[in-house]
């Protein structure tokens, strides 16, 4: 759906302030994907995002969606924007309407829905995130902490975006609501076969939801792959300055220590069927 | 543009001009300033440019700073120089459309945007070796009489230090937000006047409201931390001359009598 | 050293421009802290944890009940500088909380609103900036910092009072994971190297395990209280309150469920590691024989 070729970039170019942020960046995004896109602070993974829907333009490479280079002479970046919906972090702070359904329709209407079919849009993204109907009327910041959030990313959602790209989105949230959006996001990804880029620093959520794993370090892309081939390189994971999932690291150490597991696990579920097998096996044995 | 901005950017140094007195350097630039508006040949701007080079590099500031906090003021210095161009009455060189170019139009455009870009870089370098705190100190020293008659100037400064503080950090949320206004199908450029200001007021009002969230953070903060607005306090370094100051009110009284003598007695 | 009894406290909700109607947000809350101890409050969101923390350095006055800090009463009106110079504060955003435009500016504002000499600020500053680790950036603006770096200066702001008990509401809450753990490490050190006693809240349940007690909160209520074994041990009503457990401590609750004989809770990765070792060599031990 789309694919990211070479893409390279330079912040403040020819200025005192010159820096060279993105370096020689490939990878694709396919239908129904969920990738997440790992790095530490300042690895440029929030730049690299803003390529995808267009806010930043690329000074080398190219980025094709559905075929076609974005960066064409006549490209309509305002398609682009509807079709690659971007949740910032902290998107409740963008909120601004009168109502709540009003500023989950701004984003569609803005991107050539009618009243109508941005409405319609609205309603359904609102009800996918669970805020209730009662609150539609009124004003979003009457709302606590997680349901702006929600109606945030419901403001997304309702331009039915092909990608959903988020920059930590449970930032600051308690894990109770952060599980919530989680558990969303997996939902509409499977309903409507979107595909998802998830930027996190928490390894634990990228491990138990994502299938592909982008790691960025000093804006070039140092490993991709699923979750299992990446965070079992603990090793490398640490010497660019990265945490593993702590059930990753556990596992590891009882590795070490002899335990006879083939490899580190990534999530607790995973890990609980291989030390479990691991006595059974004995178990049947005796 | 917005990201242009230099005030209240400190460019952390240690130099002569650095641990100059505030008040020293608050005198400079008011020198500074009426030397621009004594002279009148341009050619004395160059001699001007240079000695605000040389204070530049003095200050170990890189001269790419100076650029820096022109570019925020580009459009101003455009819109100068054409109205002065067009407006200035004298002998017509050249006809453009319906205006009027005169010798004196080209002449005052040049010395009147001239002016105001050194002036600019004059201040940015104030702004550049001087923190917003010294600055603030500065002026409530300076002002301190007015005190006296009630005028609230400790407040004041107060306000000038944190102001200067959230100036960057709401200059960087209006960055995020126009980001995430745009994800959302905003244009700031091409749609009617309208719509427009229904956009702009997209990224007012979520301004507004980070701007009161933080203030009355702020506000806990400073109470948590012995802040009451009354009774005196102290400071970590208090302004006091040292011998750096004395020469360079010297100097600084030097120059300027320099430039009136050569305005007195005219000689170009 | 913190002493609290029965407090409640209510909001003021304005339903309508007329209507209006009191929420409680604390209830009948009784606490009691001994100094030198490093005491997490934990729970969701809404729980009242962060209004708790504004009562210890009187930013709030309870409706009913007392808060007694160091003895004080903080209804005590000439008790207040007392107390807010016996209780420092660091709150959830680290941009919001810093007045200076550097460093060291922001960590002399509290000795200057008291009104010290300069000498003993500049003494103070440096004292507060190394025991954060942050003496070479002294002269940095704190927009220049990392967040990780940006709270530490907040707590440098705090130590320059030379407060003997230091209340961190949520400090990590916007930080990521590396930027935490740093600030969990001077937290920590500040409690066992300076002996200040700690009050820190957060929703993060890996932060808390090194604590010296737990405070665990729900809709206003202490649910529990006690170390962190204590209230690790009831996995049900962490569970219950929707509060996340370290992964290692579920993996243990999960393997005990089937009946793997896993001592629980488990908190960190080397306990674990020991007590499933010793099972696994129990086991082939006796397989052996």
């Amino acid at each position: 759906m789309m694919r990211i070729e070479r893409l390279g970039f330079t912040y403040s170019k020819n200025t005192v302030d010159e820096c060279r942020v993105l370096e020689d960046i490939s990878f694709h995004i396919q239908e129904g994907e969920f990738i997440g896109l790992i790095g530490s602070s300042g690895s440029g993974k929030t730049t690299l995002i803003k390529h995808l829907n267009g806010l930043l333009k690329a000074d080398s490479g190219a980025v094709y969606f559905q075929g076609q280079n974005i960066y064409d002479k006549g490209y309509v970046l305002s398609k682009l924007r509807k079709e690659v919906g971007l949740v910032f972090q902290y998107p409740e702070h963008q909120l601004f309407g009168r109502t709540v359904l009003a500023d989950v329709c701004f984003g569609p209407q803005n991107l050539g829905m009618s009243k109508e079919e941005a409405e319609k849009s609205a309603r359904d993204c609102l009800e996918l995130v669970g805020i209730n109907e009662s609150y539609y009327h009124t004003s979003p910041f009457e709302l606590s902490g997680g349901q702006k959030r929600c109606v945030a990313i419901a403001g997304i959602l309702a331009m039915q975006p092909k990608i959903l790209v988020m920059d930590e989105p449970a930032a600051g949230l308690d894990p109770e609501t952060k599980h919530m959006i989680f558990d969303l996001v997996e939902e509409i990804r499977k309903k409507r076969n979107i595909a998802i880029v998830l930027v996190s620093h928490h390894m634990e959520d990228v491990a138990y939801y994502a299938n592909k794993v982008l790691v960025l370090h000093q804006g070039r892309l140092v490993l991709t792959g699923e979750p299992e081939e990446v965070f079992t390189k603990t090793e490398f994971l640490r010497e660019i300055g990265m945490d593993v999932p702590q059930i990753t690291s556990v596992t590891e150490k009882l590795m070490k220590e002899g335990f006879p597991m083939v490899n580190p696990a990534i999530t607790v579920k995973e890990a609980e069927e291989r030390i479990l097998k691991v006595f059974r096996e004995r178990g049947g044995a005796e | 543009m917005i990201r242009d901005i230099t005030i209240g950017q400190y460019y952390a140094q240690d130099s002569s001009i650095h641990k100059l007195d505030s008040r020293t350097k608050l005198m400079g630039v008011l020198i500074y300033i009426v030397a621009l508006f004594l002279v009148k040949n341009p050619w004395w701007y160059l001699l001007l440019f240079v000695v605000i080079l040389a204070l530049y590099r003095l200050a170990k500031v890189p001269y790419g700073y100076l650029l820096r906090g022109l570019k925020g003021i580009v459009i101003l210095l455009i819109f100068t120089f054409v109205f002065r161009l067009i407006s200035t009455p004298g002998i017509p060189v050249a006809q453009l459309w319906i205006f009027t170019i005169t010798g004196e139009g080209i002449t005052k455009a040049i010395s009147l945007t001239v002016r105001i870009a050194l002036m600019i870089i004059g201040a940015s370098l104030l702004s550049y070796t001087s923190t917003p705190r010294e600055l603030a100190d500065g002026l409530e020293k300076a002002f301190g009489f007015l005190e006296k008659i009630h005028v609230p100037i400790h407040d004041m400064a107060v306000i000038v230090m944190i102001a200067f503080r959230f100036i960057p950090i709401l200059i960087e949320e209006t960055n995020v937000l126009m980001d995430a206004q745009a994800s959302r199908g905003v244009e700031f450029e091409k749609c009617s006047v309208w719509k427009k200001c229904r956009n702009i007021f997209s990224l007012l009002l979520p301004l507004f409201l980070s701007a009161v969230r933080r203030s009355s953070d702020l506000a806990m903060a400073m109470e948590a931390r012995g802040y009451s607005g009354e009774g005196e306090t102290s400071r970590m370094y208090p302004l006091r001359y040292h011998s750096g100051d004395r020469i360079a009110y010297v100097l600084m009284f030097l120059f300027l009598a320099g430039v009136i003598v050569m305005r007195v007695v005219n000689i170009y | 050293m913190i002493d609290i009894k029965n407090l409640v406290h209510r909001y003021t909700i304005w339903e309508s421009d007329t209507k209006k109607s009191k929420k409680t947000v604390l209830d009948d809350v009784t606490l009691d802290i001994s100094p030198g101890q490093l005491v997490a409050i934990l729970g969701p969101n809404g729980s009242g944890k962060s209004t708790l923390a504004k009562h210890l350095n009187v930013l709030l006055l309870p409706d009913e009940g007392t808060v007694w800090i160091d003895g004080k009463d903080t209804k005590d009106a000439k008790a207040l500088w007392d107390i807010r110079s016996t209780v420092g504060m660091v709150f959830q955003n680290p941009d919001n909380q810093i007045v200076g435009t550097s460093v060291e500016e922001d960590v002399a504002f509290g000795p200057e609103n008291k009104n010290l000499p300069s000498t003993l600020i500049q003494e103070k500053v440096a004292d507060s900036l190394r025991a954060v680790g942050l003496l070479h950036k002294r002269k940095s603006s704190p927009f220049r910092l990392s967040g990780g770096q940006k709270q530490r200066v907040a707590i440098a702001g705090a130590l320059a009072g030379t407060p003997r008990c230091i209340v961190l509401d949520e400090p990590t809450a916007m930080l990521d994971p590396a930027a935490r753990k740093e600030v969990i490490h001077v937290i920590h050190k500040l409690n066992k190297e300076a002996g200040i006693t700690i009050v820190l809240i957060t929703h993060h349940t890996d932060e808390v395990v090194g604590a010296d007690k737990i405070i665990l909160m729900n809709q206003g209520h202490i649910i529990q209280e006690g170390t962190p074994k204590e209230v690790f041990d009831n996995f049900e009503l962490l569970k219950k309150v929707k509060m996340d457990v370290p992964q290692v401590t579920e993996l243990a609750w999960n393997l005990a469920r089937q009946g793997i004989p896993i001592k629980t809770p488990v908190l960190t990765e080397e306990q674990f590691v020991t007590e499933m070792m010793r099972i696994y060599e129990d086991g082939k031990n006796r397989e052996d024989c």
